[in-house]
């Protein structure tokens, strides 16, 4: 039941908002939310401490029959890959209704009703284990989304968020099929456990299916072209959640169907996937390079970060998926931050060109502070949480045989490419002379502001200095997805012996 | 010989209906909102004999066979009912209370929905087609009802001509049949066909079945009148149009080919596989092009046959159950878009504009947020009716192997979320321009519209308690 609670907590707010809409006043509508997602992620907590890191199994389960007649059932749990997927979902939100505080216009109520059902959404999708399920809650997703970038979005919102939806339709549209044909292929199951067990017949196109779903949401280069128009258009929050939490859904879905299920196909498309997410590492940092607008250049960073999580998880060793699923926790904290700060001196200023600024942090020091932490965190800083990430990203890419060490040296250069990008920005904006006189009289972060940076600081810190604490809890089940992604393919290779051969090595991994 | 009334409660109580309607609209000096409240507590009750008709399984067949009275009857009549009483309610305000010629209205919608009913249950070619008649001719009239509109006139004759052509069709079509077959009934044109002999007489009069189906249930490439007869027709017969007479086309045309024609299957499989895939493709993107609400929901209406048109090619058991569920679901939703165009006009009451609904949201937020419902439901996103509706008519097609179908019908989903949403976006996300003229709404009709949404989400979340019936009641 804990994680019925944590989904649907936020959906009961939700509607609790919606109908409180004339009894309460603005304020207090903010305030339900708060303490909706607070209490959210409070019990999401315990997802934390009762957690076992001692088992790949799905743990919290639920399971019980619900379109019977189409064989569906309500089946949720969490493994260590989705736990953390989870937590950040609920950190983030609390912090984001906090960061929205001032800066509604219009519409309070359908405004935090849209991000609680949101988060209801998301929090589904990590959780799901029927495949209907999963495309229930995917899809589910949108429309709320759409609403807060259309409605509470800047000029050409209207724009950005059909293109934002009209992408994501289109690429599940095809999972939709691919997951009918999956169900009739194994026995009428959407059971995502019980197709774990089998080897599956046309698995190239099946891949396919879902990775272009997944890699839409990614995004990946070359479909990543809503995202920087979605980004400049979405209001802070829309940002931060996008950012923070949605463009982990698709990689979330590699980990979860792509590569356990499709172990064939992963091999057959591994060196094509590789190569685009160079490409995108690449090409998203030189197109960051020379965005006048700030929102823009923290966009197309995220396409460049996010190419290094599909590289670390293509790389199907421990080192790289390990560092690609911590990279996203991190993309997520870090990027958010970084769109929560663009939001909080676009309140100021209402512009988010870089050509506004210079010179701020004369006048704002304590908002300097926080911009050159989270800065640092993006470019992967030792001791700060983006280095580890990308450092067992391209550890795992070096170790790996599935594709050339090409491909990670050319990945490595986006590293500094970053540091370019992003510190050059953080000198255009923070530095120099403070000429322009409406800066001159920008106030600093307010007490609620610092509230809702404090605790992302503190998780940059504390998984730049001590990943043990989120790594051993993935540990087993990124063993498992590898083992899934590798056993298969090893069975399909060659002759039963191999599998034998195979199977007394996972026993000996376990003896270890 | 006797009758077994009681199979046919549902008919004679319509019947009955009728009768009592007649008799109300010959007093003047009777108020004319009495006649919808008549139609509606008539239809309301045949509605609950036949749920409750359908819940003891009672079946069988009456007049030598003609009517054939099953659960798949059972589940269509309460279709028919529910989009009838619908329409009724939305009707109310629309006609006003002013209109003398209100008892006609009501009396040609009572004797389309006993048409349908016919069309449902008909066991046999000709009963089929008298069914159709009695529906198609009442269409005709209504579709013409304001008679000083010029567009309304236009639409009911327009519908009157193209109309005729598909009678004659299909008309045409169980003549050749019967040459082909000797018969006209459905069971035995099923058993004559098992002996073999394909006759060319009964391939051409199957051919020339689906044209005159294909006109009635508007698929392209024989849908061109559809958006001219929406656009002119009283808003509230649109709506009528797309909902009932639609399922009850479907009903009779899922039965013909199923049963009667199922082993011709081969045949005709290629060309139905076809027409679905070009009505739904059609009807979406021509509806992207519209600016006027009616004829958007007019292409979307023929998108919709499309969809329904593949649970036939999925030519399966579940292929017949997932196309009346989503009949059901479909009636239910289109009514309640039409409902709110209804309810929110422009001064001239003519020309609606989906630009008028600027800022409707936050003018009118429950309206709003109804067709915010009805929309999102007919573009297919869950949690809603329409989502469930299309996942089973898509499951039960690569069930049966229709995968490149589904491809093309799950594309043709995103593809309508264009339009769909481009309605969301004037309401919530554009400043007003037009001012919009709002009928005042009777209690009735918001319980009824809140009903419809109610049930549109709660169908898309907790779906058995509609799918299951629908699974019990195909004939095969």
């Amino acid at each position: 039941m804990l994680l019925s609670a944590v989904i649907f907590l936020p959906l009961l707010g939700a509607i609790l908002i919606a109908l409180a809409r004339h009894i309460l006043g603005e304020s207090g509508l903010k305030w339900i939310a708060l303490i909706v997602t607070l209490l959210t992620f409070a019990v999401s907590l315990s997802l934390y401490t009762g957690f076992d890191a001692t088992t790949h199994e799905m743990q919290f389960k639920e399971q019980r029959p619900w379109i019977a007649g189409l064989g569906i059932s309500y089946h949720l749990g969490i493994d260590g890959i989705s736990l953390w997927l989870v937590l950040l979902t609920t950190f983030l939100t609390p912090l984001c209704v906090l960061a929205a505080w001032n800066s509604i216009e219009k519409g309070t109520s359908g405004f935090m009703s849209s991000l609680l059902m949101l988060e209801t959404a998301m929090i589904g999708v990590f959780c799901a284990l029927d495949l209907f399920l999963f495309y229930v809650f995917w899809e589910a997703m949108l429309i709320p989304m759409y609403l807060l970038i259309g409605i509470w979005g800047g000029h050409r919102r209207i724009y950005a968020t059909i293109k934002f939806v009209l992408y994501t339709m289109a690429g599940s549209a095809l999972m939709l099929v691919g997951i009918l044909y999956l169900y009739f292929q194994n026995d009428n199951t959407f059971n995502l456990m019980t197709l774990y067990g089998r080897t599956l017949s046309h698995q190239n196109l099946l891949f396919l299916a879902f990775f272009i779903a997944f890699a839409i949401k990614v995004p990946l280069f070359p479909f990543h072209t809503w995202l920087p128009d979605a980004h400049v258009e979405a209001p802070t929050v829309g940002s931060v959640i996008l950012a923070g939490v949605l463009l982990k859904m698709g990689t979330y879905g590699i980990v979860r169907f792509c590569l356990p299920l499709f172990p064939e196909g992963t091999a057959a498309y591994t060196p094509l996937i590789v190569t685009l997410s160079v490409i995108g590492i690449i090409y998203g940092a030189l197109v960051a390079m020379v965005q006048p607008d700030l929102k823009k250049l923290v966009a197309y960073s995220s396409v460049s970060h996010l190419g290094f999580v599909v590289l670390g998880l293509f790389a199907l060793n421990h080192q790289g998926v390990q560092g690609g699923i911590l990279q996203m926790i991190n993309h997520g904290l870090s990027t958010g931050a970084l769109f929560l700060l663009v939001g909080m001196i676009y309140e100021r200023r209402h512009t988010h060109m870089i050509a506004d600024f210079g010179g701020l942090s004369k006048q704002m020091p304590i908002f300097a502070v926080f911009f050159m932490i989270v800065t640092l965190s993006s470019i992967g800083l030792p001791g700060l949480n983006g280095f580890v990430g990308e450092f067992m990203i391209l550890l795992g890419g070096f170790m790996s045989d599935s594709f050339s060490k090409v491909y990670v040296i050319i990945a490595a250069t986006g590293v500094i490419f970053a540091a370019v990008y992003m510190l050059w920005m953080f000198q255009r904006v923070m530095f120099g002379k403070l000429d322009n006189p409406k800066n001159q009289t920008l106030t600093d972060l307010s007490l609620r502001e610092i509230v809702v940076l404090v605790p992302i600081v503190v998780f940059i810190v504390w998984i730049g200095i001590y990943p043990k604490t989120f790594l051993s809890r993935m540990e087993q089940s990124v063993s498992q997805v590898l083992r899934q992604s590798r056993s298969t393919a090893a069975v399909k290779a060659a002759a039963p012996a191999i599998v034998l051969d195979t199977t007394t090595k996972e026993a000996k991994e376990v003896d270890e | 010989m006797t009758i077994n009334w009681q199979l046919l409660m549902p008919e004679l109580i319509i019947i009955l209906t009728f009768i009592i309607v007649t008799i109300f609209d010959l007093f003047d000096s009777l108020q004319k909102t009495l006649t919808a409240l008549v139609t509606i507590v008539g239809c309301a009750i045949a509605l609950y004999v036949s749920i409750d008709m359908l819940s003891l399984g009672m079946e069988g067949t009456e007049f030598s066979n003609m009517i054939q009275v099953d659960k798949y009857s059972l589940f269509f009549n309460i279709i028919f009912l529910v989009s009838t009483i619908l329409i009724v309610l939305i009707s109310m305000n629309y006609l006003g209370r002013e209109d003398k010629r209100q008892g006609e209205y009501y009396l040609l919608i009572l004797l389309a929905t006993l048409g349908m009913m016919l069309m449902a249950s008909g066991n046999e070619l000709i009963v089929i087609f008298l069914g159709l008649e009695l529906m198609s001719l009442s269409l005709y009239v209504l579709a013409g009802y304001f008679r000083r509109s010029m567009v309304s006139s236009e639409a009911g004759m327009k519908y009157l001509l193209l109309g005729a052509f598909a009678s004659g069709f299909f008309l045409y079509g169980i003549a050749l049949i019967y040459g082909g077959a000797g018969t006209t009934s459905i069971p035995q044109i099923a058993s004559t066909l098992t002996a073999g002999a394909k006759s060319p007489l009964l391939l051409a009069g199957m051919f020339l079945l689906v044209v005159g189906f294909g006109f009635k249930v508007a698929l392209v490439p024989f849908h061109q009148w559809a958006p001219d007869v929406y656009e002119g027709a009283p808003t509230s017969i649109a709506a009528f149009i797309s909902a009932g007479p639609k399922a009850a086309g479907f009903a009779a045309l899922l039965r013909i080919f199923m049963e009667a024609l199922q082993n011709l299957q081969s045949e005709w499989i290629v060309s139905i596989t076809i027409l679905a895939a070009l009505t739904m493709t059609v009807g979406n993107l021509v509806a992207i092009a519209q600016r006027n609400i009616k004829r958007m929901l007019a292409y979307s209406s023929i998108a919709h046959a499309g969809y329904v048109l593949v649970g036939l090619a999925a030519a399966n058991k579940d292929g017949i159950s997932s196309a009346m569920f989503y009949l059901l679901v479909y009636c239910v939703m289109n009514i309640g878009a039409f409902g709110v165009v209804i309810l929110a006009r422009t001064e001239d009451g003519e020309s609606l504009m989906i630009s008028d609904y600027a800022g409707l949201g936050f003018k009118k937020p429950l309206l709003a947020l109804f067709m915010t419902v009805m929309l999102l439901s007919l573009a297919g996103f869950p949690p809603t009716a329409g989502f469930v509706g299309k996942f089973y008519i898509f499951r039960s097609a690569v069930e049966a192997g229709q995968i490149w179908l589904v491809i093309i019908g799950a594309i043709n989903t995103a593809i309508s979320a264009f339009y769909y949403l481009r309605v969301v976006v004037a309401m919530y996300m554009r400043e007003p321009e037009a001012e919009l003229d709002f009928l005042a709404y009777p209690r009735l009709l918001i319980i009824a519209l809140t009903l419809a949404a109610i049930g549109v989400v709660l169908i898309g979340i907790l779906p058995s308690y509609f799918l299951s019936p629908a699974q019990i009641s195909t004939f095969l």
